[in-house]
């Protein structure tokens, strides 16, 4: 890591836990920037399986899905959706039908499309901010 | 590198954090990543590590299906944030668990956990199995076998997993300095249990297959301390 990195630290999104970041990746901006190309390169089979299990009625496989892309939030920080995909995981334990899920999925289901849209958008702040260190 | 591994993990991110770990490590040779059960197993068919990281939910056959199907044992660390997979974990002696996504420091410490035992198997590695002596001859009971051994003045009791009993003349304080230190531990001055069967343990009880196995007072810290309790 050079010198004018440390300096001009990169300043995430408020949503993004930078703390929580750093934590795994201490400061190299490099690394983050390959971790939110991968975690984009699988969103949408993610995403889909979600979808697919939920259209199809399948609540085990609903709550696998989602327990499957949990952690994909916390690889790029975004601990607050991690959470929530927790929750939702506790609640499907709790109800027999993913139609008793319609509010919480909704929900859950906005909040990871926001989501890729915030990784698009901090993956090309990563890019610009490692070209202008390089 | 002292320790080769492999990764099964179907969520690529985290592989490859996993990879970058071990490669940072310096301690561990990743041999090969693999995204589901059949293709890991196919390779450890053929091949042995010492170490596997494994995710337990995956697309056609979890983790824990691996583990059954392999010949041999590997030390193995569960990349998964599920407690309810705890009892099979201690059934499979699984080392630690690492909850998704961990700092390198967490990595780390949960190397460290294999990394003792690797050197316990080594110099244990002729000690798989004991002879007794019973009913005037000698008979092999491998380690994986015993459930426990329980004092009987200046006898001593092994009960096997088949149900079996045979008595020997000898002492639990013999003993325990006899058995492979990485399968059984003393709980009590009368009892010597094989770590790997303990199916639970509440306030001072050990459970063996229906067996109760008082654990005492001055063993307690160690029975909890080899538990790997996480």
């Amino acid at each position: 890591m050079n010198h004018l990195k440390t300096a001009n630290a990169f300043v995430f999104n408020a949503e993004i836990d930078a703390n929580y970041l750093n934590s795994l990746y201490g400061d190299d901006y490099n690394y983050m920037q390959e971790v939110f190309n991968t975690v984009l390169d699988e969103y949408v089979s993610l995403t889909d399986n979600i979808e697919f299990s939920h259209s199809s009625g399948n609540l085990a496989a609903l709550k696998a899905s989602v327990h499957k892309i949990k952690p994909v939030f916390g690889f790029v920080g975004l601990t607050s959706v991690q959470q929530q995909c927790q929750q939702f995981e506790q609640i499907c334990s709790t109800v027999s039908s993913p139609d008793q899920l319609s509010g919480e999925f909704e929900a859950l289901k906005n909040k990871i499309f926001q989501s890729k849209l915030l990784i698009e958008e901090e993956k090309k702040k990563l890019e610009l901010f490692n070209s202008n260190c390089s | 590198m002292s320790l080769s591994c492999i990764i099964v993990e179907d969520l690529q991110v985290a592989a490859n954090y996993l990879k970058n770990c071990c490669e940072k490590s310096g301690q561990v040779e990743v041999r090969g990543h693999f995204s589901n059960v059949t293709d890991a197993l196919s390779f450890l068919n053929s091949n042995t590590v010492d170490l596997i990281f494994l995710d337990v939910e995956m697309p056609g056959a979890n983790g824990f299906e691996l583990l059954d199907q392999i010949a041999f044992s590997p030390k193995v660390i569960l990349t998964t944030a599920k407690s309810e997979y705890a009892y099979n974990a201690f059934q499979y002696n699984v080392s630690d668990y690492l909850m998704k996504p961990f700092t390198y420091q967490r990595f780390m410490e949960a190397l460290q956990k294999i990394q003792p035992s690797k050197e316990t198997i080594s110099t244990n590695s002729a000690s798989d199995h004991i002879y007794i002596k019973t009913d005037g001859k000698l008979i092999r009971l491998n380690n994986d076998a015993i459930l426990y051994i329980e004092s009987m003045g200046d006898y001593v009791k092994f009960v096997t997993m088949d149900g079996k009993k045979y008595i020997t003349h000898n002492t639990i304080k013999n003993l325990e300095e006899k058995v492979s230190k990485q399968h059984f531990l003393k709980v009590h001055r009368s009892y010597i249990v094989n770590l790997h069967k303990i199916d639970d343990m509440r306030e001072n009880l050990l459970f063996i297959k229906g067996n109760e196995i008082p654990v005492s007072k001055a063993n307690k810290a160690d029975v909890f301390r080899r538990l790997n309790i996480v």
